[in-house]
């Protein structure tokens, strides 16, 4: 109930297209089921994945559905015209569908039971904690645990409220204190030195990090208040070494989403071409992903690159484990980290560009010219928030760093109050004051 | 075919598609506990055992095969 309110309260309509496709989901899971010939069993799945894909097409993109279907049907004059503000994007479609086509598949592949309570069912699919951005949930995590009884928990409590405090200080304290000037940058790119382009390029990603990962600690953390463990969506993908395992550590619910429904569906079917069927596997699976950000062609460009860098990485990999040894473990490792993240920043540009051009326009242009002074490279930040954001920035780096050793905040509970306390209000502190209070919302809800 | 002697056989087949001088499979093993098995290299191992033993397996087959275990009792099923 506090969930429907939750998507209710942003428009009615929101509320009532989730309700529509998670009841449709439910009975569509009953009947695959419960039919008992495979090739009526194979037809109502696909039947019932393509709706989901066409509804979330068509309020996704609706221009775009027009315009297709204005072109396969040329000489029928639609009834209704789309206008940019006629069709409201409901929020949230995109990571709802994506769970709706999980527990589809699952039940389809025989690895789940249908649920066979509708309320526990709408949870799973509208529970407000992660109805807006995700993480994309499976029914082996969430749907079980609905299952099991809920008490209060005072320590799960307190987990989850320190680690949406965390999530804040990234979105509020390193995200927030960049993302006007970075946003500056892509508004203005003709106006940019090629020096202040290479600096956007380098920070994006840290912006779109804090940004997103912010986001998903508060999810984790307002779930975890509620006794649910929601899916981890990122582990530190600054240390990755390779873009493959960057997108092991990067939106790991939608990247492990594409893996399991989209990969690996097509490296069996195309598993007789040997490597190019894995490489031919990869550029459709990351095109997809690129577009399911946006229908533009620079998001399937974003998608693209990431399949041609993993299909580079694999097809060299005995060539780069000759390179480690003469190298050594240590630089090989080092270098290949900085390699990673400039490929990934790069590639970012496609992300988050306005436009195509906009991209191409980017890339040729940046080099290390200035147009005034050297004072440029901090791209209009002021000295105070270069300063706030590059000590959060070590911070959060640190802190991933232990606690991915040792957990962070159960560590701080156990120390005395008054050590508790100071560190509560320091950090408390640190927010309020330090804080960029001037943007409302979060680069994910967009999709 | 009993299951040790195919453990063996598998062995060298994942020493041959994985590239690797050593593997040890037991029927727990899992891709997690092999050095280069993972999502890239999967199905080039699935396509080598239908080769080798001339089988095919089904989308759905693959799907439920969780550990070498299942694997060697696919395998000796379809040979039959």
């Amino acid at each position: 109930m506090a969930s429907c309110f939750f998507i209710g309260y942003y428009h009615i309509s929101f509320l009532l297209t989730a309700l529509v496709i998670s009841f449709m989901t439910f009975y569509f899971g009953k009947l695959i089921a419960s039919t008992q010939q495979d090739k009526k069993i194979r037809w109502l799945y696909f039947s019932s994945v393509s709706l989901l894909i066409i509804v979330w097409l068509i309020l996704r993109h609706p221009e775009g559905m027009e315009s297709v279907v204005n072109r396969v049907f040329p000489l029928i004059d639609l009834p209704w015209r789309v206008s940019q503000h006629s069709v409201l994007f409901p929020l949230g479609i995109s990571f709802y569908t994506f769970q709706a086509i999980s527990y589809l598949t699952e039940i389809y592949w025989g690895e789940e039971e249908p649920e066979n309570n509708v309320f526990d069912f709408m949870l799973y699919m509208l529970f407000f904690m992660k109805f807006l951005s995700g993480p994309i949930e499976r029914p082996s995590g969430l749907l079980h645990q609905l299952k099991e009884k809920k008490e209060f928990n005072y320590d799960m409590v307190t987990f989850g409220l320190k680690l949406m405090f965390i999530g804040l200080m990234k979105k509020v304290v390193l995200a927030d204190n960049m993302a006007p000037y970075l946003d500056g940058m892509y508004g203005s790119l003709h106006d940019a030195s090629g020096m202040q382009l290479v600096m956007t390029c380098l920070l994006y990603p840290i912006q779109l990090y804090a940004d997103f990962s912010g986001y998903t600690d508060i999810a984790l953390g307002g779930a975890a208040m509620f006794g649910f463990n929601l899916t981890p969506n990122f582990d530190r993908p600054f240390i990755s070494k390779t873009t493959a395992e960057l997108w092991r550590r990067w939106h790991m619910s939608l990247s492990f989403w594409v893996r399991d429904y989209v990969y690996i569906p097509l490296t069996s079917e195309t598993r007789g071409w040997g490597r190019w069927g894995i490489s031919f596997s990869l550029l459709v699976t990351f095109i997809s992903l690129g577009i399911w950000h946006g229908a533009g062609w620079n998001y399937a460009m974003y998608g693209f690159i990431q399949g041609v860098i993993i299909t580079y990485e694999m097809q060299t990999a005995n060539f780069h484990a000759k390179l480690a040894d003469k190298l050594g473990k240590s630089l090989y490792n080092g270098l290949s980290i900085v390699r990673t993240y400039l490929l990934f920043a790069l590639s970012l540009i496609f992300f988050r560009a306005e436009s195509f051009h906009d991209a191409i326009y980017f890339l040729t242009h940046m080099s290390f010219s200035i147009n005034h002074s050297w004072k440029e490279l901090n791209i209009g930040m002021s000295d105070h928030n270069c300063v706030v954001a590059g000590i959060t920035l070590v911070l959060m780096l640190v802190y991933e760093h232990y606690n991915s050793k040792q957990n962070i905040i159960e560590l701080v509970s156990k120390k005395n109050t008054a050590v508790r306390w100071i560190i509560y209000y320091v950090l408390a502190f640190a927010l309020f004051t330090m804080g960029g209070f001037n943007t409302d919302t979060f680069v994910y809800l967009q999709f | 075919m009993d299951t040790e002697n195919l453990l063996k056989e598998l062995e060298q087949l994942f020493q041959e598609v994985l590239k690797k001088g050593s593997v040890i499979l037991t029927v727990d093993t899992t891709a997690n506990d092999v050095e280069g098995w993972d999502s890239l290299t999967n199905m080039l191992l699935i396509s080598a055992i239908e080769k080798k033993y001339t089988i095919h397996f089904g989308f759905r087959e693959i799907v439920k095969l969780k550990k070498v275990g299942d694997l060697c009792n696919a395998i000796i099923l379809k040979s039959k």
